[in-house]
C-alpha cells in the first residue's frame, strides 16, 4: 500500500499548489503532468514490454488534433474529447504495433521514427483539415451548468491544472494496475525472452499489441488535455523532438520502473525553466546531460538506486 | 523529352547527396546497429568546415575538400568514443538516446559559433582543374558545374569505397561484422577498430556532402534535420544496413522527388518519399533490394 | 563576415540578453517592461535583429532619465517560435516580473496562443514582427490587447499585388509560397488582387519552409514564361529560390515578400537578387523624417544602417512606453486605454511621412508600404 499513499500525497500537495502558487508556476506544473502522462504510457510499451517507441510525439499530436477538431466541427465538449482522444490514438497505436510485431530492436525504432514523421508531415500540411503550420485554435468552453448554476467554468488555468490533476492521477493508477497485472507479467516476459515467453505459452502477439495500444492511448489522453488547456494545437508542439524528449524521460529516470520515468519528466520539464536565464546555452547543456547521463547510468536514476538496494 | 531529362538530371544532383548521406548511416546502422541521430549533423558541420575553408582560410578546393575530409573523419572518431565505444554491450535504444543528444549538442554548438543566419559556400569551379574543362550543357541537360560535382563525387567515392569494401581485409571485416558479429569476432576481426573506420568513413561522407551542398545551398545550424529524416527514408527504402540498396534507393528518392515537384506539385515531394515507406514498411519490410530475412 | 566578427557580434547579443538581469541584480527601482521573441528556433535570425530594435528605444529612454522617474529594464524571454514556451513565456513575464506591457512576439501562431494568456491578465502585447492578420482579427473589435503597429500580412499583399500590375507593368505572374500561414495568406492576397486588376497566374506551387533544392519547380516555371514570379516566406528559401532561378535562367521581375527585406537576404541571394523588389515599411533611406532622424541615431551606436526589423521592435516599445508614461502608472489596463485611442498624434518611424500610432478598432495601424528595388546590393525606394 506504501506506493499508493506515496502517491496519494503528492496527489494532494500537487492540488492546492494553485492557492499557493501564480499562474506561470502553475503552468509550468501542468507542463509537467502532461509530460509525466506521456512518460508513463512510453514506459508501458519500452519500458516493460522492452517494444521500443520513438513515436510519442506522433500519438500525442493524434490526441490533440482529435480534439481540436472535435471541438472546431462538432462543438463537442472536454469529457467526450477525452475518450475520443484516447480511442483515435490507441486505434493508431495499433496500426504501429502491426510492423512490431515483424521488427525488433533498431529495425523498430526506425520503423516507428518514420511513423512520427508522417503524422508530423500530414497534421503539418493538410491545411483544409488540420489548419496547416497555424494549425487549430479554440474558444473557451461554456461553463458547465446545471438548472441554470454554473457549476465549473471551465476555461480558467486553475480549472485545467484540476482536471490534468485529476486525469492524470486515473491515468497512473491505470497504469500501475496494468503493469502488475498479468497482462504486465506478460509483457515483462516479451521484454526479457521472447522465445521463451512464446514457449511458454503467452501469446506475444497480443502482448505487444496491447502494449502498442496503452501506450498510445495515455500520450491522446495527454494530448486532448493540451489541446483544451492551451486553446489551441500547432504541429510543431508534436514533432519527433517530443519524442525523445519523452524517451530521454523515461531513460533518465529508469525504464520499466514506473516512478523513474515519472522523476525524468519532473526533471526534463523543470530544468530548462530554471536554465531560462541562460537561453544562449540551454540546449546545449540538455543535450550534453543526456549523453552523460546514458553513457554513466544507462539503468536510470531509479534503476541505479534499485540495484544499489539489491545488493 | 527534353525537359524530363533535365528533371531526372536534376534527381541525380540530390539523390546523390541522399546516396553520400545514407550509406554512412546505413554503414553505421547495419554493421554496429547503432541508430545514428546525428547524422544529419556530420552534414552540418562538412558545410561549416568547408566555408571556413575556402571562405576565411581561403584554400583552394581540393585542399578544402582534404580538410572537411579529416575534420569529418575526427568528427566521426569522437561519435564512435561517444555514440559506440562505452555502449555497445547494451540495446540499442541507449545509443539513440545518446545520438540525439549529441545531434542536439552539436546544433547548438553551431548555433552559438556559426550563428542563426544560413551560409554559403562561393566555390569557384573555375579554379578546379579538371571541373572548370566539363561541359555544362548534356544535350538538352543543363548542369552548372557546381552540380556536375556532386555525382561525380558520388561516384568516386561510393566506387572506392565498394572496393574498399570488397577487396581489403578493412572490408572484408567490415561485412563480416554485418553478417555476424559474434563469428566475426572469433575469426579475429578486431571489432573496435572496425567500429571506428565504421563511424570514420560515415561521417567523411555525409561532411562531404555537406561540403558540395552548400555551395548550391545553404547551410544553418539545424540543416541536418531534413537531411536526416531523407537519409533514413533511403535506409529503409534500400534494406536496413543495405548499402548497394541505399545507394540505389538514393537516387530513386532524388528523382521521385524531383519528378513529383515537376508534374505533380512542389508540395508533394516530401510526402513521396514517406508514402513509399510506408508502403515499403507494409509490403517489404526488408526494403526494396533486402532479401526476405529474420530482423533481430 | 569573419569569423571574428561573427563572434563579436553574438557575444553581443550575448551581453545584450544578459544585461537586463544583472541591472536588475543592482537596483530595485527600475521599471520592467516585457520582451518575448525567439532567441533559438527556426526565427532566431529575425528574433536577434528585432530586439536591437527593443534594446535602443530603451536605451534612448534611460538616456533622458527614464519613464515616470524610473529607469526602464528590459525582461526578455525566448519563446522558442512555439506557442507552448510562448504562454508560459507571457505568465512567466507577467507574474514574475510584474511587466505592464509584452512586446512580442515575432511567430504569428505563437502571437495568437500568448496574446490570450496575456489579455486574461489586462496585460496588453506590442507585435514583435507578427504581421499574420490572424493576430489582430483574434482582437475583440474595440477592445483589442494584441497590437500591432504597421499593415498586416493582407495589405503587404495587396499593396505588393498592386506594385506588379501598376508599377512594373507585368500580367502574367507565378506565385510560389511557403506552405506556413504567412506564405498561404499571401499567395491567397496576391492571387486576389492580382487577378482582380486584370492580371493572370500562371502557376502556383507551395514548398516547405527549409527546403533546399527547387531547381525542377523552377525549370517548369522557366516553360510556362512569366512575367513576374512573386515568392512569400522566409527570406533564407527565398534567397535559395532566387539564385536557383539565376542559374537555370529563369529570367522575369522576382517581388517578394516583406521577410526578405534584410541585408543578409542580399548577401545569401548574391548578384541573383538584382533587380528584386519588396514590400518594406522602414528603409535607413525613408523619405519619413522621424524615420529618418531615428535612422541616423541608430547609425551613431551601431555599426549598420537600421532595417524593418529594428524599426519595428523600436516602434513598438516606443509607443508601448510613451503610452505607460501618458497612462501615468505601469498598469496593463490603463496602457491599453491609452493605446486604443491616446496615441493618434505619436509618430513611428515606419511608414510614409506622417504614419502615427493610431490603432484601428481591431489593433492595427495601417498605412501603405513602401516598394524597395534592390540596386548595386542595395534596397532603394527611388528605383
Amino acid at each position: 500500500m506504501k506506493p499508493y499513499l506515496i502517491g496519494l500525497a503528492v496527489a494532494l500537495v500537487l492540488a492546492v499548489a494553485p492557492f499557493v502558487l501564480g499562474g506561470y508556476e502553475t503552468n509550468v506544473l501542468m507542463m509537467m503532468l502532461f509530460f509525466v502522462i506521456l512518460a508513463v504510457g512510453l514506459d508501458l510499451v519500452a519500458g516493460y514490454c522492452g517494444q521500443f517507441s520513438f513515436a510519442t510525439g506522433a500519438f500525442y499530436g493524434l490526441g490533440a488534433y482529435t480534439a481540436a477538431i472535435m471541438s472546431r466541427d462538432l462543438g463537442s465538449p472536454i469529457w467526450l474529447n477525452l475518450p475520443a482522444g484516447a480511442v483515435v490514438a490507441g486505434l493508431f497505436g495499433l496500426l504501429l504495433g502491426i510492423p512490431a510485431l515483424r521488427l525488433k530492436g533498431h529495425f523498430l525504432a526506425i520503423v516507428t521514427i518514420a511513423f512520427q514523421t508522417i503524422v508530423y508531415l500530414v497534421i503539418s500540411q493538410w491545411t483544409s483539415f488540420t489548419g496547416g503550420q497555424v494549425g487549430v485554435s479554440l474558444p473557451n468552453p461554456a461553463p458547465l451548468t446545471a438548472f441554470g448554476v454554473t457549476l465549473v467554468q471551465l476555461g480558467s488555468l486553475r480549472s485545467y491544472y484540476w482536471l490534468t490533476l485529476a486525469v492524470a492521477v486515473i491515468c497512473l493508477l491505470l497504469a500501475w494496475r496494468l503493469a502488475h497485472s498479468r497482462l504486465g507479467s506478460e509483457w515483462i516476459a516479451i521484454r526479457d525472452d521472447e522465445t521463451l515467453a512464446a514457449a511458454v505459452g503467452i501469446d506475444t502477439t497480443r502482448g505487444k499489441l496491447t502494449a502498442f495500444i496503452a501506450s498510445a492511448a495515455l500520450a491522446g489522453v495527454a494530448g486532448v488535455l493540451t489541446a483544451h488547456a492551451m486553446r489551441g494545437v500547432t504541429p510543431d508542439d508534436f514533432t519527433i523532438w517530443i519524442s525523445a524528449t519523452v524517451v530521454a524521460m523515461m531513460v533518465l529516470g529508469g525504464r520499466g520502473t514506473f516512478i523513474g520515468p515519472i522523476l525524468g519528466a519532473v526533471f526534463l520539464v523543470l530544468m530548462p525553466e530554471v536554465l531560462g536565464r541562460l537561453a544562449e546555452y540551454k540546449m546545449l547543456i540538455y543535450g550534453s546531460l543526456l549523453v552523460l547521463a546514458i553513457t554513466l547510468m544507462p539503468e536510470g536514476v531509479i534503476g541505479r538506486l534499485r540495484r544499489r538496494a539489491a545488493r | 523529352m527534353d525537359l524530363f531529362l533535365q528533371y531526372v538530371a536534376n534527381g541525380v544532383v540530390t539523390g546523390s547527396t541522399y546516396v553520400l548521406v545514407a550509406v554512412g548511416l546505413t554503414l553505421i546502422f547495419g554493421i554496429l546497429g547503432v541508430v545514428n541521430f546525428a547524422h544529419g549533423e556530420f552534414y552540418m558541420i562538412g558545410g561549416y568546415v568547408g566555408i571556413v575553408a575556402i571562405t576565411m582560410l581561403k584554400l583552394p578546393v581540393l585542399a578544402a575538400i582534404a580538410v572537411v575530409l579529416l575534420a569529418a573523419a575526427l568528427v566521426g572518431l569522437v561519435a564512435e568514443a561517444i555514440l559506440h565505444k562505452p555502449l555497445k554491450s547494451r540495446d540499442a535504444t541507449n545509443s539513440i538516446i545518446s545520438s540525439f543528444g549529441l545531434a542536439v549538442a552539436l546544433q547548438n554548438a553551431a548555433l552559438l559559433v556559426m550563428g542563426p543566419q544560413p551560409q554559403r559556400l562561393n566555390l569557384d569551379v573555375s579554379k578546379i582543374p579538371v571541373l572548370s574543362s566539363l561541359p555544362t550543357d548534356f544535350g538538352p541537360v543543363f548542369l552548372p558545374q557546381q552540380r556536375t560535382l556532386i555525382p561525380l563525387t558520388m561516384v568516386i567515392l561510393i566506387g572506392v569505397l565498394y572496393a574498399v569494401l570488397k577487396y581489403t581485409w578493412t572490408g572484408r571485416s567490415l561485412r563480416a561484422m554485418a553478417q555476424h558479429a559474434t563469428v566475426a569476432r572469433l575469426c579475429g576481426v578486431r571489432v573496435q577498430s572496425v567500429a571506428v573506420v565504421t563511424f570514420m568513413v560515415g561521417s567523411a561522407l555525409a561532411g562531404i556532402a555537406g561540403m558540395l551542398m552548400s555551395s548550391i545551398f545553404f547551410v544553418y545550424p539545424v540543416v541536418g534535420n531534413m537531411i536526416a529524416l531523407k537519409a533514413f527514408t533511403v535506409v529503409i527504402l534500400g534494406g536496413m544496413g543495405n548499402v548497394a540498396g541505399a545507394a540505389v534507393a538514393g537516387l530513386l528518392l532524388g528523382i521521385t522527388e524531383s519528378l513529383t515537384s515537376a508534374y505533380v506539385a512542389n508540395s508533394m515531394r516530401d510526402v513521396v518519399g514517406f508514402v513509399f515507406v510506408i508502403l515499403v514498411l507494409l509490403f517489404r519490410p526488408q526494403g526494396l533490394f533486402g532479401k526476405a530475412a529474420e530482423r533481430s | 563576415m569573419t569569423l571574428l566578427s561573427r563572434r563579436h557580434i553574438l557575444a553581443a547579443i550575448g551581453a545584450g540578453v544578459a544585461a537586463p538581469s544583472l541591472v536588475r541584480a543592482q537596483s530595485s527601482e527600475t521599471l520592467k517592461i516585457g520582451g518575448m521573441l525567439p532567441f533559438s528556433g527556426p526565427a532566431s535570425i529575425e528574433g536577434r535583429q528585432i530586439v536591437q530594435g527593443l534594446q535602443f528605444a530603451v536605451a534612448e529612454w534611460n538616456e533622458k532619465g527614464g519613464v515616470l522617474g524610473r529607469k526602464i529594464e528590459l525582461v526578455l524571454e525566448d519563446d522558442e517560435s512555439n506557442s507552448t514556451k510562448g504562454v508560459t513565456a507571457v505568465r512567466r513575464l507577467i507574474e514574475r516580473e510584474k511587466v505592464p506591457f509584452i512586446i512580442g512576439t515575432y511567430a504569428s501562431a505563437v502571437a495568437i496562443a500568448a496574446s490570450k494568456v496575456a489579455a486574461e491578465y489586462k496585460v496588453p502585447m506590442l507585435s514583435g514582427g507578427s504581421t499574420g492578420a490572424g493576430a489582430t482579427d483574434q482582437n475583440t473589435a474595440g477592445d483589442p490587447w494584441f497590437f500591432r503597429s504597421w499593415p498586416d500580412s493582407n495589405a503587404q499583399g495587396d499593396d505588393t499585388a498592386k506594385a506588379i500590375v501598376n508599377k512594373f507593368k507585368k500580367t502574367k505572374v507565378a506565385i510560389i509560397h511557403d506552405n506556413t500561414n504567412y506564405g498561404v495568406t499571401l499567395a491567397e492576397q496576391v492571387t486576389r488582387v492580382v487577378t482582380g486588376v486584370g492580371g493572370q497566374i500562371v502557376s502556383k506551387d507551395g514548398y516547405n519552409a527549409g527546403e533546399q533544392d527547387f531547381s525542377s519547380m523552377l525549370t517548369r516555371l522557366r516553360g510556362l514564361k512569366p512575367d513576374a514570379v512573386y515568392i512569400g516566406g522566409w527570406a533564407g528559401d527565398g534567397a535559395n529560390i532566387l539564385r536557383q532561378a539565376a542559374e537555370i535562367g529563369l529570367k522575369a521581375q522576382f517581388v517578394g515578400s516583406g521577410s526578405m527585406l534584410s541585408d543578409d537576404f542580399i548577401k545569401l541571394a548574391g548578384s541573383a537578387s538584382e533587380g528584386f523588389a519588396v514590400a518594406t515599411m522602414f528603409e535607413a533611406s525613408t523619405p519619413n523624417p522621424i524615420g529618418k532622424a531615428f535612422a541616423e541615431r541608430w547609425r551613431k551606436s551601431h555599426d549598420f544602417d537600421a532595417n524593418t526589423f529594428s524599426a519595428l521592435g523600436y516602434d513598438s516599445t516606443n509607443i508601448a512606453i510613451e503610452a505607460l508614461r501618458r497612462a501615468g502608472k505601469p498598469d496593463g489596463l490603463e496602457v491599453q486605454k491609452m493605446l486604443k485611442d491616446g496615441m493618434k498624434d505619436f509618430p513611428l518611424v515606419q511608414g510614409p511621412a506622417g504614419t502615427t500610432a493610431a490603432f484601428n478598432e481591431k489593433g492595427g495601424v495601417i498605412f501603405p508600404n513602401f516598394i524597395a528595388v534592390i540596386k548595386d546590393g542595395k534596397r532603394r525606394l527611388d528605383v
